[in-house]
């Protein structure tokens, strides 16, 4: 265990506590609660369970499971089970922080043994605090506004969606101007096209796909934000919005296949646009890469002399069942070694960004004692890694910053798979 | 003419018991077994104590094998499958496979005991690392251990400071899609921490439990005296992270009690994994028609409901785990009252033809 660990534990936990010759031991918050219980209700649990797509949360037997398993626990005080315990006691939870620290990664569903679904919980629960007004933090707001009024949670005018092409220094055909079928579309998706890291991942990923003559095209200024964490957040009619109009943009073109930047656009094109109507073969684009794993080691010749570790994403592996695909690609990088984190694959650590905590990290820094990116850089950094390889667009950004703010600048790099394969391919 | 003869299926503890109560009333029976000798679960896996007073489970075989090997009235055979029955009570024509040969049998009437297996925790959702830490075992396989008094880290060989039992591993679970409780796996967590204790008295032992079901003798034979005597500590809240640490284990839960996480270090982890039809449970009820439950054991209950051995279909009875998690008590509970229906069916046949 890394030093940094331990002593955020020992602050945290610790067994006796004597200020001023008054023993005040136990948990810091225990104190100011009621400490005795009054009375059993089973009101609020039966009150959430009859929102629709809230029903399981009636199911769980307190085994605890879900508890250790979860991110925000992790760094906080967190858990289904303990959302149950305080819904029996009386707590409406759904009124305070509790309802926003989620991020829907679903290692908690992973191991339920009655499939108590998070997932679904939610969104469910969220939508009422959105429509209601009440208890909705405002930089999400912000971000869900943004994304209502330009078609992505930063706030960027949709034309530049596309300015990026531009710096590439290579092909990248945009549908609306060359009006051609091509064999993949690839989704580029908010973040790769508009964020300055999202960007070299994009013009990255470009010549890779130039270098192996991939047939393709993007959407451009025509896209939206395909909507998933902005649903998971709460908000179903703006992603129903998003859907609709994405599919009617898509419909204008011809094109086989989809390629997406996005593993959260990945789990929205395959589970949910096809309830809107969107049928669509969609691919992450480490799943295409890996196709052309033969034709990339000829291509990378130049070593890397990094040790890397990889962090799964929530929606690319325990949402969609990917985890081989982004360490094949590693494997093949030159002069690379390669270390798993100590949480890795199904029990992969959450990065924070998914369920909407993208727009919630000056919100739930209230209640952790540090951010979900934080403590996997941590992790990171304990494996005795340099580089810390992504498959996300979300994680960049975050990780970057985590990177900073736990002090350890210049120990770990983050990279987009798609840069070190650019690097290795010295393109 | 009906025959008389009754079918044992299953040469385990349930079989055994309904081939000698079947035989101790008079009747013939013909004992088939798959495996080439009798003893079923208890005997393949080394079991080591039973929980009833810590009796050698191998002497209680033995007994049984004595039992029905000696018995005028038995006919045992093993290397044998049942691959085909059709016929009606009194009148079974039953086929029996043995190695390259097959012969029809006429019986009167039937008694299933093909019993269970242990939940394979490879299909664990937990991801407790059953097949990739070698110090993470299964109660099977700790009591191979205890019953050659070898308790030790399979890792390195040596015996383990600390140990952690995690229950309902493969039970209670709707994700597995075992929803039920196996209803054995306290109690034998429980016997086997006492053993731990006993041959290693300087080691800790944990179990994680989401309810301690210790019923009836269990409660004060077991459960008081692990806590009481053993220091056995059992903590409310399942491990559901196992992480390697240097070459030991932590192992993170929730203490439910405390409200507090739980990050434990340990050298052996023992999964309480539970009971599943066996997969000649699963065949045999194919082969004799008689309906089994959504979890495919055999459904038992008969016209009545409550008639633990009646299956669906007449003449056939069920014994043991083949219908159900069971302990050796029940087991032995069913396996004489199918030996009573059983002798029943053949009798109340043989009466109305003399009448």
């Amino acid at each position: 265990m890394d030093a940094g660990l331990d002593k955020v534990q020992a602050i945290w936990e610790k067994e006796t506590a004597v200020v001023e010759g008054m023993d005040i031991s136990g948990p810091w918050n225990r104190m100011f609660e009621q400490r005795v219980i009054w009375e059993y209700t089973p009101d609020l649990i039966d009150q959430i369970a009859s929102i629709e797509g809230a029903e399981s949360f009636a199911w769980c037997y307190q085994c605890a499971k879900c508890v250790p398993v979860c991110p925000v626990d992790v760094v906080g005080d967190y858990g289904p089970r303990k959302l149950y315990r305080k819904s029996q006691t009386g707590i409406d939870w759904t009124q305070g922080p509790d309802l926003w620290l989620c991020t829907t990664c679903a290692n908690c569903l992973r191991v339920c043994p009655k499939l108590v679904d998070m997932v679904q919980i939610m969104p469910a629960l969220r939508e009422q605090a959105l429509l209601s007004g009440n208890n909705v933090p405002a930089e999400l707001q912000e971000a869900l506004e943004n994304t209502f009024r330009y078609g992505n949670p930063l706030g960027q005018p949709p034309r530049k969606r596309d300015a990026w092409v531009k710096k590439a220094g290579v092909p990248v055909p945009l549908l609306y101007k060359e009006k051609r079928p091509v064999e993949w579309l690839w989704w580029v998706e908010c973040y790769p096209s508009y964020h300055p890291r999202g960007i070299d991942a994009s013009i990255a990923l470009a010549k890779i796909f130039n270098a192996l003559a991939i047939d393709f095209g993007i959407l451009g200024r025509e896209e939206k934000c395909a909507g998933d964490s902005q649903r998971l957040a709460g908000e179903k009619g703006l992603f129903e919005m998003l859907a609709e109009q994405n599919i009617a943009t898509l419909s204008k073109y011809e094109f086989e296949r989809m390629v997406v930047t996005d593993p959260h656009a990945l789990n929205a094109f395959r589970k949910y646009y096809p309830k809107y109507g969107g049928e669509y073969e969609v691919w992450h684009y480490t799943q295409l890469l890996v196709q052309h794993l033969d034709r990339l080691r000829e291509l990378m010749t130049q070593p890397l002399n990094r040790k890397v570790t990889f962090h799964d994403p929530c929606y690319l592996g325990r949402h969609n069942g990917e985890y081989e695909a982004p360490r094949q690609l590693i494997q093949a990088l030159p002069g690379v070694e390669f270390v798993e984190m100590w949480r890795c694959r199904e029990n992969g650590y959450c990065c924070g960004g998914g369920g909407g905590g993208m727009w919630l990290d000056g919100y739930v820094v209230n209640y952790q004692r540090r951010r979900l990116s934080e403590q996997r850089v941590l992790e990171a950094i304990a494996t005795g890694a340099d580089t810390l390889v992504v498959v996300c667009p979300y994680e960049v950004s975050r990780f970057e910053d985590a990177v900073k703010s736990t002090g350890n600048e210049g120990k770990l790099e983050v990279k987009d798979i798609a840069e070190l394969i650019a690097e290795a391919m010295g393109v | 003419m009906a025959s008389e003869t009754v079918l044992v299926i299953g040469g385990g503890p349930a079989g055994m018991e309904a081939a000698r109560s079947v035989a101790d009333l008079g009747y013939p029976v013909l004992l088939v077994e798959r495996r080439d000798r009798l003893g079923g679960r208890p005997e393949e896996e080394h079991y080591a104590k039973l929980t009833h007073h810590f009796r050698e489970a191998e002497d209680m075989i033995r007994e049984l094998v004595e039992a029905v090997t000696t018995h005028s009235n038995v006919t045992v055979m093993t290397s044998s499958e049942v691959v085909g029955c059709e016929g009606e009570p009194g009148n079974f024509r039953v086929k029996i496979r043995n190695g390259a040969s097959a012969e029809e049998v006429t019986v009167g009437s039937i008694i299933v005991a093909t019993g269970f297996q242990h939940f394979d925790p490879g299909r664990e959702t937990q991801m407790y690392n059953y097949y990739t830490f070698p110090d993470v075992i299964t109660i099977a396989d700790l009591e191979g251990m205890l019953k050659a008094h070898q308790v030790v880290r399979p890792s390195n060989g040596q015996p383990p400071e600390r140990v952690a039992f995690i229950q309902c591993v493969g039970s209670r679970d709707r994700q597995i899609g075992n929803e039920f409780c196996s209803k054995v796996c306290c109690g034998i967590a429980s016997k086997q921490a006492i053993e731990v204790k006993q041959q290693l008295p300087d080691s800790r032992v944990f179990i994680f439990y989401i309810d301690m079901r210790m019923y009836g003798y269990w409660e004060n034979e077991i459960y008081w005296p692990a806590q009481e005597e053993y220091k056995v500590n059992y903590v409310k809240g399942i491990v559901s992270e196992i992480l390697p640490k240097g070459d030991r284990l932590l192992i993170r839960g929730e203490d439910t009690t405390m409200g507090r996480p739980m990050e434990v270090t340990v050298d052996l982890v023992v999964l309480s994994v539970g009971m599943e039809p066996s997969e000649g449970t699963r065949k045999i009820a194919k082969i004799l028609d008689i309906r089994q439950n959504k979890y495919g054991y055999i459904e038992a209950g008969g016209p009545t409901g409550v008639d633990p051995v009646a299956t669906s279909r007449p003449g056939i009875f069920v014994a043991g785990a083949a219908s159900g998690p069971a302990d050796l008590d029940d087991t032995f509970a069913t396996a004489g009252l199918a030996a009573a229906r059983a002798v029943a069916t053949v009798r109340r046949l043989q009466l109305a033809k003399a009448a």
